[in-house]
């Protein structure tokens, strides 16, 4: 990839604080472990991974609304983790977050367009005329009717208040917007909807999407890069084509074959991968590679030595013993 | 495929307040209630104006049964009229009851919201001083603080308030540690909006419901609190109010028994009123019993 990256995460980690007993040791749980991706500016990077992943965590360290442990996280030249204050506030203006249920992200006391419009409140010093025309013009944007705007959240129903949240995003006109599973609380019909609207949105205003989900299909329509997490670490990581066409880890394998198909008769049934068993206790993790216990290819010293990521190509990156190796045959591809 | 359906109409923009309001409405009880009490506080407010005897004069012989020589409510062991008594006493009740509730109020709110928000040590404090007035005997500790302080309206009001807040502390705190996880406050705090904001802008509005209704019961209590202070004689002399009559009246309960019955009726339909419309609001505000 030839752009500047718009956002780059280096070496991030979030942890926290699990207390045990009255005066017991502090332990921490690190819900997002040493993870480094970047996103160019105008393309879109998906996270993937299962719940408890780490996913969310990740994309809520990146907005700072939950502090990170340790790592760094640049828009553009500027340090995203270590604003406070005034910066803080002119950094949020240009990273805004699209909630996942659509029913919680909006305060149900307020009328949708005070909803739209609180983040100019608060982080413009537009005048009341021009934050008016700016909510007109995000309710229009997004395919509401300006009538609309008096009502309250509960008389929206769930594609509608989500187009709410994405007008809300857009207010400050920001360069980065981070979609925590912004449909995946919709029905498939309604999903369509906001997907084409992000999209034509990000063409549009030239934005550039930090998207997480867990719905592989949905990452193959809007993504231009995917990582794939798996217990607070990122494990393999390409551009779209290459992640569809030629996973190397074996979770991303077991991953894609696990998408619901219609298998036509003639064509030789694919085989699943199948992963026994629940991911490893996030308070007391193994030493080597996270995903042995469950792997069909680990050998023993995967649960010994941690695997560190390997390229594959220019865009291609897993972090697996045995990418690029006859042992990965055994698993075959995800068709 | 980004073109909505195009709806008929916009609906009403009708806000949850109003919404809970014709929920209230169908209360029949709470909506008697809520008449009964507005003429008490009709009474309160208006009475002395238009039934003007000064409650501390001798209108007549002491003991006159109720009905008798033109006394609605007959007179008292000192000869004087009860009804004008009661009249004048719904004025402190009804005073010292909100004046306490809005005490306590505002110092549960305010320790609630901030243990509930920022957690942690703020947290563990505030608690733990919370628990200590939890423990604390309520009566004895208002009876200490008004023996020490002067049995004055203002410094009743305080011993109130004082010992009553924790409840409304706790209920507080409980609704913040809930509110503050969901996904609007977290969207606030991307939109930059500062911690004072968010506190009382954003999550006390939605905390709202089971404070109002504490705060509605907490009226009745403290106007049963005041009469309890005001019946063991720690009140302001100065003034009438329905403990007060009970109190004085208690030597005589058996001979004329009404001295005393009647102040406690008005106690009893003033503190039933406020309980039966902090229920109503509590069905009206409780989203989820509004899908019965």
């Amino acid at each position: 990839m030839t752009d500047t990256p718009l956002l780059s995460v280096e070496n991030l980690s979030v942890r926290f604080e699990i207390k045990r007993g009255g005066w017991g040791k502090k332990s921490y749980l690190y819900a997002v472990d040493d993870v480094s991706f970047q996103v160019p500016k105008g393309q879109t990077l998906g996270i993937v991974g299962e719940s408890g992943s780490g996913k969310t965590t990740a994309a809520l360290a990146v907005a700072r609304l939950v502090p990170a442990h340790q790592g760094v996280a640049r828009l553009g030249e500027d340090d995203i983790l270590s604003k406070e204050g005034e910066d803080l506030r002119r950094m949020r203006r240009r990273v805004q977050f699209i909630f996942q249920d659509p029913y919680s992200s909006l305060n149900p006391r307020k009328r949708v367009a005070d909803i739209v419009r609180e983040p100019l409140d608060s982080l413009s010093d537009k005048s009341e005329a021009e934050k008016k025309k700016i909510v007109d013009d995000l309710f229009e944007a997004v395919g509401l009717r300006p009538e609309q705007q008096r009502l309250f959240p509960h008389q929206f129903s769930g594609g509608q208040r989500q187009r709410i949240g994405i007008a809300r995003a857009l207010a400050t006109q920001p360069e980065l917007i981070i979609c925590d599973e912004a449909v995946s609380a919709l029905d498939v019909a309604v999903q369509a909807q906001i997907l084409n609207l992000l999209r034509r949105l990000q063409a549009q205003f030239g934005l550039t999407y930090l998207f997480i989900s867990h719905d592989l299909g949905v990452v193959q329509h809007m993504c231009d890069s995917i990582a794939v997490m798996y217990m607070g670490k990122i494990v393999e990581q390409a551009d779209r084509l290459s992640l569809f066409n030629n996973p190397q880890h074996p979770y991303t394998r077991a991953l894609l074959s696990a998408v619901p198909r219609v298998d036509h008769p003639g064509q030789p049934s694919r085989n699943r991968v199948l992963i026994p068993g629940d991911p490893p206790d996030p308070n007391n993790l193994p030493p080597g590679c996270r995903f042995a216990s469950r792997c069909p290819i680990a050998k023993p010293d995967c649960s010994q030595r941690e695997p560190l990521p390997q390229s594959i190509g220019t865009t291609h990156s897993a972090a697996c013993h045995y990418v690029g190796t006859d042992a990965l045959d055994a698993i075959g591809m995800a068709d | 495929m980004t073109d909505i359906t195009p709806d008929k109409q916009t609906p009403r923009a009708e806000s949850p307040l109003r919404e809970a309001w014709g929920m209230f409405l169908r209360n029949h009880a709470a909506v008697a209630a809520l008449v009964v009490l507005v003429l008490i506080c009709f009474t309160a407010v208006l009475g002395p104006w238009l039934y003007p005897t000064d409650p501390f004069e001798m209108v007549w012989a002491p003991f006159s049964p109720p009905g008798d020589n033109g006394f609605l409510l007959g007179t008292d062991y000192l000869g004087r009229d009860l009804l004008a008594m009661i009249i004048n006493g719904a004025r402190v009740s009804l005073l010292i009851g909100l004046a306490a509730a809005l005490v306590s109020i505002f110092i549960g709110v305010t320790v609630g919201a901030l243990a509930g928000f920022y957690r942690g040590w703020v947290e563990e404090v505030l608690m733990r001083i919370t628990e200590f007035f939890q423990v604390l005997p309520t009566l004895l500790f208002s009876m200490v603080l008004v023996a020490l302080f002067g049995a004055s309206l203002p410094m009743i009001t305080f011993a109130i308030g004082v010992v009553s807040w924790t409840a409304v502390a706790r209920i507080t705190r409980a609704e913040f540690l809930r509110i503050r996880e969901l996904e609007f406050v977290m969207a606030s705090r991307a939109s930059g909006v500062p911690n004072a904001k968010l506190m009382f802008g954003v999550i006390l509005p939605n905390a709202l419901p089971p404070i109002i209704v504490q705060s509605a019961l907490m009226v009745g209590s403290a106007i049963l609190f005041e009469a309890g202070l005001s019946f063991l004689g720690l009140t302001d002399p100065n003034v009438v109010s329905w403990g007060q009559i009970i109190g004085s009246n208690r030597q005589y309960i058996l001979d004329a028994s009404y001295t005393v019955t009647l102040p406690g009726l008005a106690i009893f339909i003033t503190v039933l009123a406020i309980s039966l419309v902090g229920d109503g609001l509590n069905d009206a505000l409780n989203p989820k019993l509004r899908q019965r």
